[in-house]
Order: C-alpha cells, then sequence, then structure tokens
C-alpha cells in the first residue's frame, strides 16, 4: 500500500507545547515518526554564559515549566558544588519536601493530560488541575509564587517554611492519599482507557537502555533506577521509600508508575517532616553580583526530577558558568519516540506521546 | 578518562563488555584552542558513571559516531554537529535539530559572533 506522510503540529492540543510530528503511515499504521523540535529553543546554555551564577536560575525554571523547581535546584546545586558551599541541615529537609510536592504535582498533569490525549474529555485533567492546584498553593506559601519560584539560594533557601507549614501540607497530603484510589477507580475502570493503554506503546527493557531514557519511563520497562536511591543526595538515604519499577514497558506501566511515584513521594514528605531537626535555620546566602571563588572547575550533578534524570555539567569560572550543559530528560524521552511508535496505529501516536509525559521547553532548551 | 579519537569507538565497545551499557550523555566544551567531546557511560548494576574525554583542536573538529552502539547517540550527536560545529565521521547527519542555521557560527562555540542574522535552511 502506498504511504501516506502527515504532519502533525507544530500547534496541536496533543503535544503538549509545540512540536511537529512527521509521520508515514501505511493505512493506518504508523511506518515512521520523524519529531522536529526546536521551535521553544532559546538557548539558555549560551545565556547561562553571559550571566552572573546566581541570575541563573530563573531561566532554569523556564526550561521545564510544569516543574520548575526541580530544575532550579539541579542548578543551584551544581553552583554550590562548584563553589564549595555547604547546605544547611534543616534545609536539605525543606529542599526535599519542596521538591517531592512538586513532583506530586507535576505527576499528577502528566496523568491528566494522558487522560485527555486518550478522549477522556477533561474529567481527570480537571480533577488533577484542581488538586495540583493544591499543591501549587503549599509551593507559594513556601515561596511566595504560584509558578515561578526561584527559592534556591547557596546554601539553604530564600526564607523559612512557614509555621503552620507542615500542618497545612500533611492535610494537603492526607487528602491527596484518599484522591489517588479515586482516580485509580475512575481510570482504570475504563474499558476504553484500558483498552488503549495496555499493550500499546511497548519498550521492552533492552530498547530502553539502549535509547537512553530515563525516569519513570526507564524504571516502566523492568530498570529499577532512581538517582534518589542508586546515587543519593541531601538526605534521601536517611528517609524511606522505595523505588518502583515494572516489567511491561506499556503505556499503562508508564501511568502505574507515575501514581506509584506519587503514593512514595508523600511517605517520603511525611517522614521527612517527621526527621527534620528542630534547631537551625534554612537561609541561603542572600543574592549577591559577586559570589564566592569557585573550588572546582568541572562539576557533575545528577537529580531525578519527576520527567526523569538531569545531569548538570558545569565548567566553572570566576564570576559565571564557562560552560554548562544540560541533560534533558524529556529530550531523550522524545528521540525514543519514533522507536515506541512504530507499528502502533496513528491514534495510538497520542497516548504514547502522552505517556511519555514531554515538556517541549525542557526539550528545546 | 582521557582517549584519542581513534580509540573511541575501540574503547566504548570495551566499556559495554564491561557493563557500561547506558550512555547518558554527549557533550563538548569549547576551550578556544581546544574542544573538548564528553561522552558519559553507566553501568546501571555497579552503578557507576565513566566519562571518555576526547580532546581535538579547534582547526579539525570531528569524532566518530557511536550511534551503532547507543541509539541514544542519535539525537545527541546531531546537536554536537549544530552547536559546536563537530563533524560526526560515520553516520549522515540530515537535519538540525534544534536550530535552523547554515552551517557557519555555531552557537555554544567560544568565537560565536552575537547578532548575526543567519541564513535559514529548510
Amino acid at each position: 500500500m502506498a504511504i501516506t506522510r502527515i504532519n502533525i503540529g507544530p500547534v496541536h492540543p496533543s503535544t503538549h507545547g509545540v512540536l511537529r510530528l512527521v509521520v508515514d503511515l501505511d493505512g493506518d499504521t504508523i511506518e515512521r515518526v520523524e519529531p522536529h523540535v526546536g521551535f521553544l529553543h532559546r538557548g539558555v546554555e549560551k545565556l547561562v554564559e553571559t550571566r552572573m551564577y546566581m541570575q541563573s536560575p530563573p531561566y532554569m525554571e523556564k526550561l521545564d515549566y510544569i516543574a520548575p523547581l526541580s530544575y532550579d535546584e539541579a542548578y543551584v546545586s551544581a553552583v554550590e558544588k562548584a563553589l564549595g558551599v555547604e547546605v544547611k541541615e534543616r534545609a536539605q529537609y525543606a529542599r526535599v519536601i519542596l521538591l517531592e510536592l512538586q513532583r506530586i504535582a507535576s505527576h499528577l498533569l502528566a496523568v491528566g493530560t494522558m487522560c485527555n490525549d486518550l478522549g477522556q474529555m477533561f474529567t481527570v485533567f480537571m480533577w488533577a488541575f484542581k488538586d495540583r492546584d493544591m499543591v501549587l498553593k503549599l509551593l507559594e506559601e513556601a515561596a511566595g509564587n504560584r509558578m515561578f519560584y526561584v527559592n534556591m539560594r547557596l546554601g539553604g533557601l530564600l526564607r523559612e517554611l512557614p509555621p503552620d507549614f507542615e500542618m497545612q501540607t500533611l492535610d494537603v497530603i492526607d487528602y491527596m492519599e484518599r484522591r489517588i484510589p479515586e482516580y485509580e477507580r475512575y481510570i482504570e475502570g475504563n474499558p476504553v482507557f484500558m483498552e488503549r493503554m495496555k499493550g500499546v506503546g511497548v519498550l521492552s527493557q533492552k530498547d530502553a537502555r539502549n535509547l537512553g531514557v530515563t525516569g519513570p519511563v526507564l524504571r516502566a520497562s523492568g530498570i529499577e533506577y532512581d538517582v534518589r536511591k542508586n546515587n543519593p543526595y541531601y538526605v534521601y538515604d536517611k528517609l524511606h521509600f522505595s523505588v518502583k519499577s515494572l516489567e511491561k514497558g506499556d503505556n499503562f506501566s508508564r501511568y502505574r508508575i507515575r501514581m506509584m511515584e506519587m503514593r512514595e513521594s508523600i511517605r517520603l514528605i511525611r517522614d521527612a517532616f517527621d526527621k527534620m531537626p528542630a534547631a537551625g535555620d534554612m537561609l541561603g546566602m542572600p543574592v549577591k553580583l559577586r559570589s564566592p571563588a569557585p573550588v572546582n572547575k568541572e562539576v557533575r550533578v545528577s537529580r531525578e526530577l519527576p520527567r526523569g534524570e538531569a545531569l548538570m555539567h558545569m565548567v566553572a569560572d570566576q564570576q559565571k558558568p564557562y560552560r554548562l550543559s544540560i541533560r534533558s530528560p524529556s529530550f531523550i524521552n522524545l528521540a525514543a519516540l519514533p522507536d515506541i511508535a512504530k507499528g502502533y496505529r496513528l491514534a495510538d501516536l497520542f497516548s504514547i506521546l502522552g505517556s511519555l509525559d514531554l515538556v517541549m521547553g525542557c526539550v528545546d532548551r | 578518562m582521557k582517549i584519542d579519537r581513534d580509540q573511541l569507538t575501540a574503547q566504548v565497545e570495551r566499556m559495554i563488555k564491561n557493563g557500561y551499557d547506558y550512555l547518558v550523555k554527549i557533550t563538548a566544551v569549547d576551550y578556544n584552542d581546544h574542544v573538548e567531546a564528553i561522552y558519559t557511560l553507566r553501568n546501571m548494576d555497579a552503578n557507576k558513571d565513566d566519562t571518555l574525554e576526547v580532546e581535538m583542536s579547534s582547526a579539525d573538529l570531528w569524532v566518530p559516531s557511536v550511534m551503532k552502539y547507543f541509539k541514544a547517540a542519535d539525537w545527541y550527536e546531531r546537536e554536537l554537529y549544530e552547536m559546536f560545529g563537530i563533524a560526526i565521521k560515520g553516520r549522515a547527519v540530515d537535519r538540525l535539530l534544534l536550530e535552523k542555521w547554515d552551517g557557519e557560527n555555531p552557537p555554544l562555540r567560544k568565537d560565536f559572533v552575537w547578532g548575526v542574522q543567519y541564513k535559514t535552511k529548510d
């Protein structure tokens, strides 16, 4: 049969940003997908070279606008490592709490948009948005902004967590814990959803390794690798949580992994509040244009973001980074799309895309 | 580990045999007179990262492709070509990834000229 070539995007509701896909179809079967990216390319890696160290966190947050805090933290810890700044113990706990809250918010949105892509129009999406907003409110309490926080400072945070933050957070995560089974009941009780998720977009363990995918996509394919466990930073090695992995590597596993990770994040937050020392403060250094001289010339910092592993490789200069290379998780997960989608139907392309949970700002940098 | 680019593929092959079968990132740093391409490989079972650093003079920029070992190398190598002007031998870099430019003035090189209007391709 003749091959039909169709163009999807760059502006399309299911591409989660500006992504253009050129798809070759044999009937309704995907022969080849070619992602065209770069529509959101802002040259952040180059921009950072022209700014002082602590002028860059706002740029970092705009990379992944669904989980800005995580990128902010990854960048600031690279700077901390280069400048030889120790993070205060209380601040380490506070950072873990904020990062895990951010992970919950991000995964909620991922599940919500994935259901939208599958034609379960707006029910789960609206639930997820409402619940995510509760988490964003907490982050607003802590940082002062609802979406772009910029509250990481060298050695700590911009300010102390508010006095009633613990109580409010525990309320929200208690609610979230009751809420997650509701999501599962609604989503997994829907035969249409299950039909389009189970056995679709299978990525085998061997391919997952070879394609270099990361984060929930990697763990859904049966490889139990999580930076928080395998290469712990902050106080993650003192807290109780487990890394989940599933064997099948299909869309459904990728969705399940996110649900499980939200539960683990809830456990982590409770544990972190329990173990957080009462003494000491969590304030970082105020932002000054001149920063201390770097002690390490070349640093590599690996962090588990909601979408996967980010590797910040920084070559430090006196006042500015000489070079910052960002390994963004969405970038490499999108690169795997052609291999995952081959042989499935056109309609499945969007469920696969939804399950990869891409943020185009993070892909294009 | 610093190695010569002629030995890159052989070294990668050796490391894969030792369990380093996950490519984390290929990137590069421009030091004006020379450019260093950095390959980060990971042994997931032993939980170890290792880097291969390939140094080359700015006048003669190329590296051999490692795409036959890692499919993950595809987009990283394309990025290397477009951001640093490093030619990738052994594969066709048919389409630029993030930018649209005519092959001059690669953006992440230190001699990059700001504010030049690019002639676009594609």
